[in-house]
């Protein structure tokens, strides 16, 4: 009879419409600017080579292949410090850092990805890292990275996870609860002695936004 | 490459493995079963081969291979319970176990979410799933044509023949058996 006379239901009567299934926003993308300044400067070596310091992200692997070209050395140091804090190991986190990394040559690496692992280093293991790290990288090579400028327990670590040349998003998973050392412009350029500011920007999440040149 | 004086039965299906070659067996008969039309064969999760493996068809392992895997021009498959302590050359490669060793493709390597690989990748694209590990380096430098494996100097070849017997995967026509060497 409905059907006949067409009755439409009322939606008092309409049986409530399934909830959808809850689906976990994307997280937003974030604009960046000195990215696709690392980009240029990697990019103008023939056959780069790229060290990335975080854990393997599928998507970055495809972004840089595709547009580099590049080899890219994958050193999870982030596991390191995770494992180090949940477990202290004999000599310390530089220690475990100098034998992860002791297989680079000197001056052989184009272009470094730090992201934001020294926001979880104390100064003196930031500062040995630092180092090294500058020691790694060729003549006009470039290190990528991002600096908080607020104390804050840091309980979460963060995958970037590049989106396009001047946008990634950020991927959060849970870390070992770990008090963040703060590093002014100064200490910055103390620590990373060897390597010049070539840009650095205030991102909104007040993270420092930072591209590091070795003349 | 088939060698038919030899003692070679016909391959058993995947549930009955052949008699002679037990799990822990490192002879180089090994228990090839045809999935389909297409020229495809699995090595099954009983398989422990030592040695170099080489082939001119795809190929799935769910067993263990320990030594070199060479299959330039077609795909390899490693499934959820291989275990490869190997050198691996291939057109391309699917990892869903686990590798240890480098893995070098003429087109493509994918790391499965359940893929697991510590050594180093060669390929012009790779593709890995959120979920899989991996730690070593990724090659993606436009080389051209696939690193070609370092071909042992003539001695090295005769005692690695010795102590390494040598599997190969035969071509799908007029083969109804596994080749041994």
């Amino acid at each position: 009879m409905a059907g006949l006379f067409k009755w439409s239901v009322r939606k008092s009567d309409a049986a409530p419409a399934a909830a959808p299934p809850a689906v976990s926003p994307e997280p937003a993308l974030t604009a960046s600017k000195v990215l696709p300044r690392f980009l240029a400067v990697v990019s103008h070596q023939p056959a780069p080579v790229l060290v990335d310091l975080g854990g393997v992200v599928g998507a970055n692997v495809s972004f840089f292949g595709d547009r580099l070209s590049c080899r890219l050395i994958v050193e999870d140091l982030v596991a390191l410090v995770e494992a180090h804090a949940k477990r202290p190991g004999p000599g310390g986190l530089s220690a475990a850092f100098a034998k992860q990394l002791g297989t680079l040559e000197p001056e052989s690496v184009d272009g470094i990805l730090c992201w934001d692992l020294f926001d979880y280093l104390d100064r003196k293991t930031g500062q040995e890292l630092a180092a090294r790290l500058a020691t790694l990288l060729k003549k006009g090579g470039a290190l990528y990275g991002f600096f908080g400028t607020t104390p804050a327990e840091l309980t979460h670590y963060t995958r970037f996870v590049v989106q396009a040349p001047d946008a990634f998003r950020h991927r959060r998973y849970p870390a070992t609860p770990t008090r963040r050392q703060v590093l002014m412009n100064r200490d910055l350029a103390k620590m990373f002695e060897g390597l010049t500011v070539a840009e650095s920007v205030l991102l909104k999440t007040g993270a420092r936004e930072t591209l590091f040149r070795k003349s | 490459m088939w060698k038919r004086d030899e003692a070679v039965r016909p391959p058993q299906p995947a549930s009955s493995p052949s008699p002679g070659v037990g799990p822990e067996s490192s002879t180089t008969r090994v228990d090839l079963s045809r999935s389909s039309e297409r020229d495809i064969v699995n090595i099954g999760k009983s398989v422990v081969i030592k040695g170099e493996l080489s082939g001119s068809e795809d190929l799935t392992i769910e067993g263990q291979v320990e030594g070199k895997i060479e299959l330039r021009q077609n795909v390899l498959t490693i499934g959820p319970n291989a275990r490869i302590k190997a050198q691996v050359f291939a057109k391309t490669v699917v990892v869903q176990g686990e590798v240890h060793g480098n893995v070098t493709a003429s087109e493509r390597v994918e790391i499965r979410d359940s893929g697991s690989v510590d050594g180093d990748l060669s390929a012009p694209r790779v593709a890995i799933s959120d979920g899989a590990h991996f730690r070593g380096s990724i090659d993606m430098q436009r080389q051209g044509q696939v690193a070609k494996p370092d071909m042992p100097k003539a001695g090295e070849a005769r005692s690695t023949a010795a102590a390494s017997p040598t599997v190969s995967v035969a071509a799908a026509s007029g083969s109804s058996s596994a080749p041994v060497r």
